[in-house]
């Protein structure tokens, strides 16, 4: 049955004025953990996406005419194959660059045999069949290696999973302390305004008529809370995105948070109130129910 | 219309405060409930408007035994009783105006109709220059004015007052039991808890007398043939100054 909020519940002297703010600080923290989840999931596919277009094969042979010779057969080979988008390889000098942070600065025309390294990119992940192409390498010569960095990528999306799965977590645990805080808010509420609910009951006031009020207030609180927390978080959201703009590079660039990903933090405010709203609802009524 | 049987009433495991209570009020009767500080009488009350259930014994309101009545039906219940408290219980925060729309706000009463109403009983008690003011800047007698005014706006059948002239001057007083009576002659049965033995004597209503728990009848000392139900219904400008004011003196 509907009813109209009868404003039995004076609007100074709360006992739970500090609601909102405690609320903010909740909101706060569950927004940058979700935030931080949704960006790391996104950012991972999209920074994996391009790894794995991306394969690089290596011809190891001490000897350097066998080693030219497996590499013309196998660029041959990787060059004739449907799903390759090129394959060429890469120069000596870019090799030793690569090394240089273990082998130190090497002359181009050294001694010390490297292994030539060939870059494939392929037309989208799934358009080659690795483990063939493996096989096919391995014919052409023992000595040719090919790497797709799966190993690696499976570990750093093992490691994202787990963080993302600790944020969500997170905002769980952050959710459920907010519902304590609001049923702990309501019971002092109650306690508070424990004459005027009983004077409310001898005039002839249903339950439903109390506890509106008392959801209306914790409604309030809610919105109140969550707007002040959503915000100061975007806020946060927007500097952060700021500052990885300037690194834009590798992984980092790619966790850099897109707009179009957080239009749910307009309604977490609401989502906010409605779980404020509802709280204390549910504790009020239990609550009434003690009551004659 | 309300009858207690063997009713008693004890809080928690302490001693009964209220024992073997038995009897029985009429539609428009009108009583007066007295004893001694401590002898039950506010317990008494609370069991009669209904903010207790007793320990033992029976009790009917309206046809309706309340051993076996829902909670979700006492709302109903006491929409038909008014209250007087003895320390009003006025909300502070609300105007003496929205303190009396409450039980009309609570009953779904239409706002004009609320307007209208409040505004004419609170003139009838003398507080249509206050109507705006808050309980804080009120005097007692003016709280007491807006806690009857309060009781009385639904037209309840059964009106319970806890000292309801005790705030108030003589002339005052004379003037809210004129109300009390004129809702008694409407058919709303009367009982107010008073110390005020001259106001009992003036009446001569029955009394319920209360002593160490234990209830004692005193019959009428005149006949109340002008308590007796005359009309059907009553409107608040119905409540107007007793032609036979100087008879009750």
């Amino acid at each position: 049955m509907f009813h109209t909020k009868i404003a039995f519940l004076p609007n100074t002297k709360q006992s739970d004025t500090l609601l909102p703010w405690v609320i903010a600080v909740m909101l706060f923290l569950s927004t940058l953990s979700l935030a931080l989840a949704i960006t790391l999931g996104n950012g991972l596919n999209k920074w994996s996406q391009g790894l794995t277009t991306s394969l690089s094969v290596q011809v190891i042979n001490a000897n350097s005419d066998m080693r030219a010779q497996d590499t013309a057969q196998a660029l041959k080979m990787l060059r004739a194959t449907p799903g390759i988008e090129y394959a060429d390889i890469v120069a000596d000098a870019e090799v030793l660059e690569i090394l240089s942070p273990w082998l130190g600065e090497l002359p181009t025309e050294n001694a010390l045999p490297v292994p030539t390294l060939i870059e494939i990119k392929l037309i989208s992940p799934d358009s080659v069949n690795i483990s063939a192409l493996k096989q096919r390498l391995k014919r052409i010569s023992p000595n040719i290696r090919l790497d797709d960095h799966q190993a690696w990528i499976v570990q750093i999306f093992k490691l994202a999973n787990t963080i993302r799965w600790l944020l969500t977590a997170v905002v769980f645990m952050i959710i459920l302390s907010t519902i304590s805080i609001v049923i702990f808010g309501c019971r002092a509420g109650l306690a508070t305004h424990k004459e005027s609910i009983e004077i409310m009951h001898m005039l002839g006031a249903e339950d439903d008529i109390i506890a509106k009020s008392f959801d209306q207030r914790y409604m309030l609180h809610g919105l109140k809370g969550g707007a002040i927390g959503t915000s100061v978080a975007a806020i946060v959201i927007y500097m952060i995105s700021n500052l990885i703009e300037n690194l834009d590079t590798g992984l980092i660039g790619a966790l850099l948070p897109q707009n179009s990903n957080f239009w749910w933090l307009l309604i977490l405010p609401i989502f906010t109130a409605m779980i404020t709203m509802l709280t204390a609802r549910f504790t009020t009524k239990r609550a009434l129910l003690k009551l004659m | 219309m309300i009858t207690f049987e063997n009713v008693g009433m004890r809080y928690g495991m302490g001693a009964e405060i209220l024992r073997d209570i038995s009897f029985s009020l009429d539609k428009g009767s009108f009583h007066f409930l007295t004893g001694p500080s401590g002898a039950g009488k506010t317990t008494l009350l609370k069991l009669m408007y209904l903010a207790h259930r007793p320990s033992r014994g029976l009790m009917h309101f309206f046809n309706k035994d309340m051993a076996t009545l829902e909670r979700r039906d006492l709302p109903r219940l006491r929409r038909r009783i008014g209250v007087v408290f003895q320390d009003f219980r006025l909300f502070d925060h609300l105007s003496a105006f929205d303190n009396v729309a409450l039980p009309l706000l609570i009953k779904g009463a239409k706002k004009s109709d609320i307007a209208n109403h409040v505004e004419e009983l609170l003139s009838w008690v003398d507080l249509e220059e206050r109507m705006h003011a808050r309980p804080a800047t009120l005097s007692g007698g003016e709280k007491q004015r807006v806690a009857i005014a309060r009781a009385v706006i639904n037209k309840p059948d059964l009106l319970v007052a806890d000292e309801p002239t005790g705030n108030v001057d003589p002339s005052m007083s004379r003037k809210l039991m004129h109300l009390f009576i004129e809702l008694n002659k409407i058919g709303t049965t009367i009982v107010v808890a008073t110390h005020d033995d001259e106001l009992v004597k003036n009446i001569g209503a029955p009394i319920l007398s209360l002593s160490k728990g234990e209830l004692k009848q005193v019959p009428g000392s005149r006949e109340l043939t002008d308590l007796a139900p005359k009309r059907p219904e009553i409107h608040t400008s119905d409540l107007s100054e007793p032609r036979d004011i100087k008879a009750m003196n």
